[in-house]
């Protein structure tokens, strides 16, 4: 029982994390080796992980999608810890338009230009940082979205986060101010209200009180007649 | 069309959060008001005085700057759009 209390009080948690970790942009190093269109298919299951059809087109059950081959450098920690292997990534590149995630993004063709001009082969590799979000999910064929890319000169450049440093930054001020909001809210509003609710339920007390005397008798026969009803 | 969802329900997710900061600003400078007077109260000075001296500084508050930042809660969000919209879309 406990446990599952546990389990319960962090499940909030895991999902704020997920999702976060889903919409939040993401920096890859990665080299790209080719980029492709295949048509997808959607399902119930996957359309949810797909943004709507590019800009100014109209939205289908099946449509085309461009994505991007790429050959990335692995990493722990979210990306923090460089290591030294290296794995594929695929990424598509959807616009976002403009409602969700408000990347706001609708270079999607420009964008896959730029990566087709960055394609380089082994040897002579020609390294990236890929901006994107989302996740890769081959059982559901789900690709992060790629958002921006930007040439670097080698495989080992520091990456800042910029963007998320000033959110996170912006949510814990917006939660002390929520906070602050509440406080001024209780010590303003309701406290008032309760020490004047406070105030007639003394009065009620007190009337109670010469009543409950009056009662007494009263309430003394209830509760004889009450304990009738209980298993001897 | 999506720019007008966004657009319609943008300005009425952000008219609630003005709504709520302005109270909230009322609020923060009605009690500084009445705690400026109780803690120095000047000689003579009855609960009208008290209650002058607050509507005097609630009617400042109204027609002053302080009041008018809170119109940034609109205009933030729309130069963090346009300048999210335009770093995402040049190269």
């Amino acid at each position: 029982m406990r446990k599952i209390v546990i389990f319960l009080k962090v499940l909030p948690f895991i999902f704020i994390f997920g999702f976060l970790h889903y919409v939040l942009p993401q920096h890859d190093i990665a080299r790209i080796t080719s980029t492709e269109i295949i048509r997808m298919d959607f399902t119930t299951f996957n359309r949810l992980f797909y943004a709507q059809a590019d800009s100014g087109n109209t939205e289908h059950s099946t449509r085309d999608v461009r994505l991007i081959n790429t050959e990335r450098k692995k990493t722990f920690l979210l990306g923090f810890i460089p290591r030294d292997a290296k794995g594929v990534m695929v990424y598509r590149n959807e616009d976002t338009g403009w409602i969700w995630p408000p990347y706001f993004k609708f270079d999607s063709s420009d964008l896959h230009a730029e990566a087709a001009a960055a394609i380089s082969v082994t040897g002579n590799e020609q390294w990236v940082v890929i901006t994107h979000y989302g996740w890769r999910n081959k059982f559901l064929t789900v690709f992060p979205n790629a958002i921006g890319i930007r040439q670097v000169s080698g495989p080992d450049v520091r990456i800042i986060p910029w963007f998320n440093i000033f959110f996170f930054i912006f949510v814990i001020v917006a939660f002390l101010f929520i906070r602050a909001l509440w406080r001024q809210f209780r010590q303003r509003s309701v406290d008032p209200m309760l020490e004047d609710a406070g105030d007639v339920w003394d009065k009620v007390d007190g009337h109670a009180d010469v009543a409950g005397a009056k009662a007494r008798g009263v309430w003394q026969r209830l509760k004889a007649w009450l304990s009738t009803w209980s298993k001897k | 069309m999506n720019l007008i969802r966004l657009m319609v329900f943008g300005f009425l997710g952000l008219s609630v959060i003005y709504l709520t900061i302005s109270f909230y600003s009322r609020s923060v400078r009605r009690e500084k008001l009445e705690n400026a007077w109780d803690e120095n109260p000047p000689k003579g000075g009855d609960t009208d005085a008290r209650d002058t001296y607050i509507e005097t500084g609630m009617a400042e508050y109204e027609t002053g700057f302080r009041k008018k930042l809170i119109w940034l809660v609109y205009v933030i969000p729309t130069i963090s759009i346009l300048v999210i919209l335009y770093l995402t879309n040049s190269q």
